[in-house]
């Protein structure tokens, strides 16, 4: 089984986010990166159906030369080899953008699986991993916390709204979308690490991939601070064991 | 009755036929000795150089050999009677170095100490005094060992080990018997050969039982790492810690080989005190008996065969094993070098460590909180941030930024600071300082975590650090060595016993037991300062285990991130001890201590108050703060 995996660098999730002179994205100079988060169970998805069943995993990520420490990372917790397209304007184009590019580059592998993450843990447009199936023209599915191969193709489960779960077939090839905590994540490596040197990166560029945007970014902003009044109904026992409430767990000063 | 003149006697001539058998017997007790220690000997050379090893400094390394070997301070100070009959056996052994090398002399005409002569009778007459000594000592020895049965020397009692007793009883008795007999008596001859053959059976016993150590673990202890718990590095790109028999180094070896079976590492080892899977002694003697299986140059893995992983991830890194070793085996590096083994190839799978691995490789902190949360804390609390112009970075550690016990700890730690006039700040963003990962074994994560940290103090020009955390000191002084020049670093307790007499006492005859946390204790050798800031608040009183001896929390070791233990809960076990002493208030200095105590002291019936030393001082301290960073209060 030949899965690919395209997984996404983003801050981490502690970094404190500033938005640069610019205004169309945030200040890069102190932030550090990590793997997305739901990308990160959609590779251990991936590589546990390669333990499973064989095959290989290949990683793709596009963003600018710092990617490449999350690409080994990827390395590290087990994939075959990587393709990095490298790019320095990630930021400002829009999921079909984005989803070309991955497209162009992986369309050769004519891999089994695409597996990407549900979303994106800077811009959570959720809508990359769809487009790129529709791209690839494969079927897909989305918010998927488990896959199983079968002698047709696979069976996945779904996750839905207030705690339903919903099991497909599909035939392969085809392209999921991975929800986050599907499965236990492993932790990299020392040795991983070291084994990731010896494997294959290549390096693509995103000048030689069709990827034009169709949205432009125009400014990205915080969240305001809000003020509020709320007027607190009841006698005063009631209200006031209510505002202790509100203090307490609303406004967290207590 | 033995005269005043009287002396040792020695047979004057031997025959050829005497003489040639003695030879004979030596070489073949000789032969017998080589036959088993030189293979050991063989493993020990063919192992790993150790990477990080170096001579220097010598003074330490003779200061640890005159202290622990020829004073055996460790051996007494742990058991004082047991002990001392051990040092009396050994310095009969050391008097009687001389004596047995004249009484070979003897055999073959060449004695070089004349009994007849003034220093001759002096120094047969001070050597006998050390045989009585030895004698008594280790017929003491004997009955403790097959009457008194104490648990942790093995629930078999070991029958090699009663040979060696009377062979060394009669080694005591023949030399003595000699006083009382003349030159020529017959009586003279057959207690010389009594003695020489009883030489001769002793020396081949020695490598096939525990008294190896009587060779080994001289050595050994001048051998000995240079500081508490040392961590090697990691060399090259094949090194990921003990996998394979391939990685066991010539320190591990030897200290294997070393080891006494005494149990003193059982008998303090919060783990098998509270019935887990995890015994010192076992790991010890389960590396010997990998080595004497498979060797040194076997790659075969090291877990599985004679110790389990299991067991290896129960260690707390309490340190109570290598601290009291007689030996000089240094249990936490093999422990972590085991660990590191099976993390960092992925050997290790368990839900919680795998958890908090990637908690910190996305996040900051070990408890997996946003941290945000550490951002509004500080803003709540009114915590300076550090610009570069304060004396002190106050370090708040995952427990301290995050922990509802730990930020309680940090703000009456301010407050005594605030109240000092001591300029400090905290910073803007800190991450773990990797002390778990540390003593999971997981070097990749812990360099990360290391390097970031040492980078953000660099950018931030921090000169000096305090910190309310135990593990945050250590890893900080001495783990970030290895990747960088961490800032001067203290404990609070350091920080606020120094300024003792510029805090109020208060007037209170509140009897406060306080806990030595092993990371203050034993890795940083403080035991008085904690006691002298808890004295401002109250009467210190010290529960029976406790400075040295102290018993762990239960939270060392990243065990604290590792979810329910087998077996009793070392934190109740240690928790019912703190309780037990009548005391209305347990001291802590440690956040992790703090935090096991909270829940294990929830569970008795009238629990006493649990406060960190730095709690136990504001509390002291006048309510309203005249003015922040202005000086005590006229």
């Amino acid at each position: 089984m030949k899965i690919i995996v395209a997984i996404k660098q983003v801050p981490e999730r502690d970094a404190q986010v500033r938005i640069d002179t610019w205004g169309k994205w945030i200040d890069e100079s102190d932030v550090q990166y990590a793997m997305n988060e739901s990308d990160a169970y959609a590779l251990e998805e991936a590589l546990q159906l390669r333990e499973k069943h064989s095959g290989e995993v290949i990683v793709v990520s596009a963003g600018p030369e710092r990617v490449g420490t999350t690409i080994r990372e990827a390395l590290a917790k087990g994939a075959d080899r990587a393709i990095h397209i490298d790019c320095n304007d990630l930021n400002q184009r829009d999921a079909l953008g984005v989803a070309r590019l991955i497209a162009d580059a992986i369309r050769e592998e004519n891999a089994d699986l695409v597996l990407t993450g549900l979303q994106s843990d800077d811009l959570g447009y959720g809508q990359t991993g769809v487009i790129l199936a529709e791209l690839l023209g494969v079927p897909h599915a989305t918010l998927i916390l488990h896959v199983e191969k079968t002698d047709t193709g696979l069976k996945v489960k779904r996750e839905l709204e207030a705690g339903w779960f919903q099991e497909i077939e599909l035939p392969t090839p085809a392209a999921l979308t991975i929800q986050s905590g599907g499965n236990k994540l492993r932790y990299a490596t020392l040795m991983g690490i070291k084994k990731a040197k010896t494997r294959e990166m290549r390096v693509v560029t995103a000048a030689a991939l069709d990827g034009a945007p169709v949205a432009v970014l125009e400014g990205i902003a915080l969240p305001k601070k809000q003020r509020s009044t709320q007027i607190i109904p009841g006698d005063a026992k009631q209200a006031a064991a209510t505002l202790v409430e509100k203090l307490k767990f609303e406004v967290r000063v207590l | 009755m033995i005269s005043l003149s009287a002396t040792l006697a020695e047979p004057q001539s031997f025959t050829l036929v005497e003489r040639l058998l003695f030879f004979l017997l030596i070489l073949v007790s000789g032969a017998l000795f080589w036959r088993r220690f030189g293979p050991i000997f063989h493993k020990i050379l063919q192992s790993r150089k150790d990477p990080d090893f170096r001579l220097s400094p010598i003074a330490r390394r003779a200061w640890d050999f005159f202290t622990e070997v020829i004073c055996q301070t460790k051996v007494i100070g742990q058991r004082p009677l047991p002990g001392l009959a051990h040092a009396f056996v050994f310095w009969g052994f050391c008097a009687f170095a001389l004596v047995t090398l004249n009484h070979a002399a003897v055999g073959f005409g060449m004695g070089f100490l004349d009994p007849g002569t003034w220093l001759g009778r002096a120094y047969f007459f001070l050597a006998a005094a050390f045989a009585i000594a030895c004698a008594v000592s280790i017929f003491g020895l004997f009955v403790r060992r097959f009457f008194v049965r104490p648990i942790w020397l093995g629930k078999k009692a070991s029958y090699e080990s009663g040979i060696i007793a009377g062979l060394i009883f009669l080694l005591m008795v023949t030399y003595l018997g000699a006083f009382f007999t003349t030159d020529s008596a017959p009586t003279a001859r057959l207690l010389w050969w009594i003695h020489t053959l009883t030489l001769l059976a002793f020396l081949p016993l020695i490598p096939h039982t525990k008294h190896l150590h009587l060779v080994l673990s001289p050595a050994t202890i001048f051998l000995s790492r240079d500081g508490f718990s040392q961590i090697p590095p990691l060399v090259g790109d094949e090194d990921f810690g003990l996998v394979t028999g391939k990685d066991l180094t010539q320190l591990v070896s030897l200290q294997a080989y070393s080891c006494v079976e005494c149990g003193r590492c059982s008998e303090h080892c919060p783990a098998t005190n509270t019935g887990k899977l995890l015994n010192p002694k076992e790991i010890i003697l389960g590396v010997r008996g990998y080595l004497n299986e498979f060797g040194p140059t076997s790659e075969e893995l090291l877990l599985g065969k004679h110790n389990s992983q299991e067991a290896v991830f129960q260690c707390t890194t309490c340190g109570a094993c290598e601290f009291q070793c007689p030996v000089g085996i240094e249990h936490l590096p093999i422990m972590i070098g085991l660990r590191r083994g099976a993390v960092n190839t992925g050997a290790w799978e368990d839900d919680y460590g795998a958890k908090l691995f990637n908690q910190l490789e996305r996040g900051s902190n070990a408890l997996g909180i946003s941290a945000l949360e550490r951002d509004k804390f500080i803003q709540k609390q009114e915590l300076p941030v550090f610009d570069g112009s304060q004396e002190y970075c106050l370090w708040l550690g995952c427990m301290g930024g995050y922990d509802p016990k730990g930020r309680e700890i940090v703000a009456s730690f301010a407050r005594v600071m605030n109240y000092l006039g001591t300029s400090y700040g905290v910073l803007k963003k800190e991450k773990c300082t990797g002390d778990p990962m540390r003593r999971l074994g997981n070097d990749l994560l812990f360099q990360q975590l290391a390097e970031e940290n040492l980078k953000t103090l660099a950018q931030n020009k921090v000169k000096k650090i305090v910190s309310i955390c135990p593990h945050c000191v250590r890893t900080i002084q001495e783990d970030w060595k290895a990747y960088g020049t961490p800032p001067e670093i203290e404990h609070h307790s350091e920080f606020m016993a120094r300024y003792a007499g510029r805090l109020p006492k208060q007037n209170s005859d509140e009897k406060v037991v306080f806990h030595d946390p092993c990371y203050l204790g034993r890795y940083r050798n403080v035991y008085d300062a904690p006691r002298t800031v808890a004295g401002l608040a109250g009467q210190i009183i010290d529960p029976p285990r406790a400075r040295e001896r102290s018993f762990c929390c239960g939270a060392g070791g990243g065990l604290a991130f590792l979810g329910e233990e087998t077996g009793e809960r070392i934190s109740d076990v240690r928790a019912q001890e703190l309780v037990a002493t009548g005391a209305s208030t347990v001291g802590t200095a440690c956040p992790f201590c703090n935090t096991m105590f909270r829940d294990a002291l929830a569970a008795s019936e009238a629990p006493p108050q649990l406060l960190d030393i730095a709690q136990l001082v504001a509390r002291g301290l006048p309510s309203a703060e005249p003015n922040l960073n202005g000086g005590p209060k006229a």
